[in-house]
């Protein structure tokens, strides 16, 4: 995999916050955590951002990398396999229904801008229910047919995840855009170490440890104050 | 084992040679090495219906220093339920320790299964301590697992993996609560524990996926003490409740997920993957606030499948 100008111009535009696949309309769970006044202000909107980055790593950052080595290899039912993993190992419904929405979304495009087998492939089984369609397995699925490489599409994967959170923030809670570029800013600094730890797992490695998290998520399922799907 | 039984004894060993957090801890323990006797605790319970359709404890096998006697019928909600409560003559898990157990409820049968006291896991300087285990619900089968909480004290390493298989008729609650540590031990404790791995996965018995929950817990690797994970709270129970999705509806809607900042507590509950049932949370400080709601909560499931309630706890648990 070669980073060149146009791969890299890929990587900005999947990445991007504009990508229409519907992150604007998520919070990771924040929007609960503000209500309940879990997270109040800047250090703690960093703490939570910081720990659900590194949560998602060893759940959707294993599986997408697995994902991303079954596609370049052409192993499409191992492909398959970490799109199962995804949703069985993800424990949250809303959370559950936010990986197949923006996962469908994300294959569904990229059928529009460029014709790839396995993409084609992938979106004929969602289509038809034979498979979840996961966002991290989609990502996964683009990134290869694109030749973007691996560590890239899990500093996207992160990203995603981080820039989530923040937008959310903006929104939720009292703090500014350049608060939010400090805490990207500074929560990308473990990234690369992150990633070298993810890359060595497999699917029975795939943990979360996020019990206040999952209780947010499930106050939000319940609830009937929102602003966002999650 | 009961001639002609339907389920045969598993023959897994208690490997988790794959668990890489466990890596880090494979020194032969110098007291008694891994394996000797009184090391290896082993439980196979299997309930069925006896000819006049009563639930009882058919088959039981046991290994020290885990001990299950006879089942009993104490429990005044449902006279009819064999309760069964595991004890270990050990004291602790210790360094070194591997533990299976296997529950198997046969068709249309019904038992309670708990725990004699609180789990303790104690210091380890070599090894860790393993629980493997396998539930096994037949057609209608219904069985409550409501064990006492599992204390980690410092530099505890537990390892504990639970497969499940369960029919799409039978419902299994199955409720693990783990402490931050020995409270008030000394100065006290909370999460100084070297690591704890908790994997319970559960499948239909032709093999079709339902869920699988893990985690690692490693407070000196990433702190716990952090919006998300523990926050300020000590004591955490995970609940799952496999059921009917009829079943699961009706409990779902009849559960509340709140904070209560008055009184320390977090309640949560979601549905897990393909319907197959729910997910139920509970954060507090102390452990007995968390055992009543995981008690209350067993208490609604029971009267939505069995229509029956849980009695009050007795006083000395």
């Amino acid at each position: 995999m070669n980073d060149n100008a146009t791969t890299v111009m890929r990587l900005l535009a999947f990445t991007d916050s504009a990508f229409p696949v519907g992150t604007f309309a998520f919070s990771g769970g924040l929007e609960t955590a503000a209500d309940i006044g879990a997270v109040y202000d800047e250090a703690t909107l960093e703490e939570y951002v910081r720990d659900m980055a590194a949560q998602a790593a060893f759940t959707d950052g294993i599986a997408a990398l697995q994902a991303y080595r079954a596609a370049v290899a052409g192993d499409y039912d191992t492909m398959l396999q970490a799109d199962r993993y995804v949703v069985l190992c993800k424990m949250n419904a809303e959370a559950r229904s936010m990986t197949r929405r923006m996962g469908r979304k994300m294959v569904e495009l990229s059928q529009r801008i460029f014709y790839d087998a396995a993409l084609s492939r992938f979106y004929d089984d969602i289509r038809r229910d034979t498979t979840p369609g996961t966002y991290p397995v989609a990502q996964a699925a683009l990134f290869a047919a694109c030749g973007i490489s691996e560590r890239n599409l899990f500093c996207s994967h992160q990203y995603g995840v981080i820039n989530m959170i923040l937008g959310a923030a903006l929104r939720t809670l009292r703090v500014s855009h350049y608060q939010t570029q400090r805490i990207m800013f500074d929560a990308s600094g473990p990234i690369e170490s992150l990633y070298e730890e993810v890359r060595e797992l497999g699917f029975d490695d795939m943990c979360a440890f996020s019990p206040h998290a999952d209780i947010i998520a499930s106050l939000h399922e319940k609830g009937v104050k929102r602003m966002f799907m999650n | 084992m009961k001639a002609g039984s339907t389920i045969p004894v598993p023959q897994h060993a208690v490997d988790f040679s794959t668990a890489r957090e466990m890596q880090p801890y494979l020194d032969e323990p110098k007291a008694m090495p891994v394996g000797t006797p009184g090391k290896s605790g082993y439980l196979y319970l299997g309930f069925e219906l006896d000819g006049d359709g009563r639930s009882i404890m058919r088959d039981l096998d046991r290994r020290a220093p885990l001990i299950v006697q006879q089942e009993l019928y104490f429990d005044e909600g449902m006279p009819e339920m064999p309760c069964v409560y595991i004890l270990s003559s050990g004291g602790p898990n210790v360094d070194g320790d591997r533990y299976r157990q296997y529950f198997v409820v046969r068709r249309d049968a019904y038992a309670h299964i708990s725990t004699g006291a609180a789990t303790k896991l104690a210091e380890m300087r070599y090894n860790y301590s393993g629980l493997s285990q396998h539930i096994v619900l037949e057609e209608n089968a219904y069985l409550e697992y409501l064990p006492e909480p599992v204390i980690p004290c410092r530099h505890t390493r537990y390892i504990c993996d639970t497969d499940i298989v369960v029919d799409a008729t039978a419902t299994l609650f199955y409720s693990e609560i783990y402490m931050g540590g020995r409270k008030y031990f000394g100065g006290g404790e909370s999460f100084l524990y070297d690591v704890l791995s908790v994997c319970t996965h559960a499948r239909r018995p032709d093999g079709e996926r339902l869920f699988r929950e893990k985690f690692v817990v490693r407070p000196h690797m990433r702190s716990v003490r952090t919006v998300g994970v523990m926050a300020d709270y000590e004591v955490f129970a995970n609940v799952v409740v496999l059921t009917p999705p009829e079943h699961a509806d009706a409990i779902y809607d009849a559960t509340q997920a709140y904070v209560d900042p008055e009184n320390r507590l977090a309640v949560g509950i979601t549905r897990l993957p393909g319907g197959c049932g729910l997910l139920y949370k509970v954060l507090g400080d102390e452990t007995e606030p968390v055992k009543r709601l995981v008690r209350q909560f067993c208490s609604r499931v029971r009267m939505q499948v069995k229509g029956r309630a849980l009695p009050e706890e007795f006083p000395w648990r």
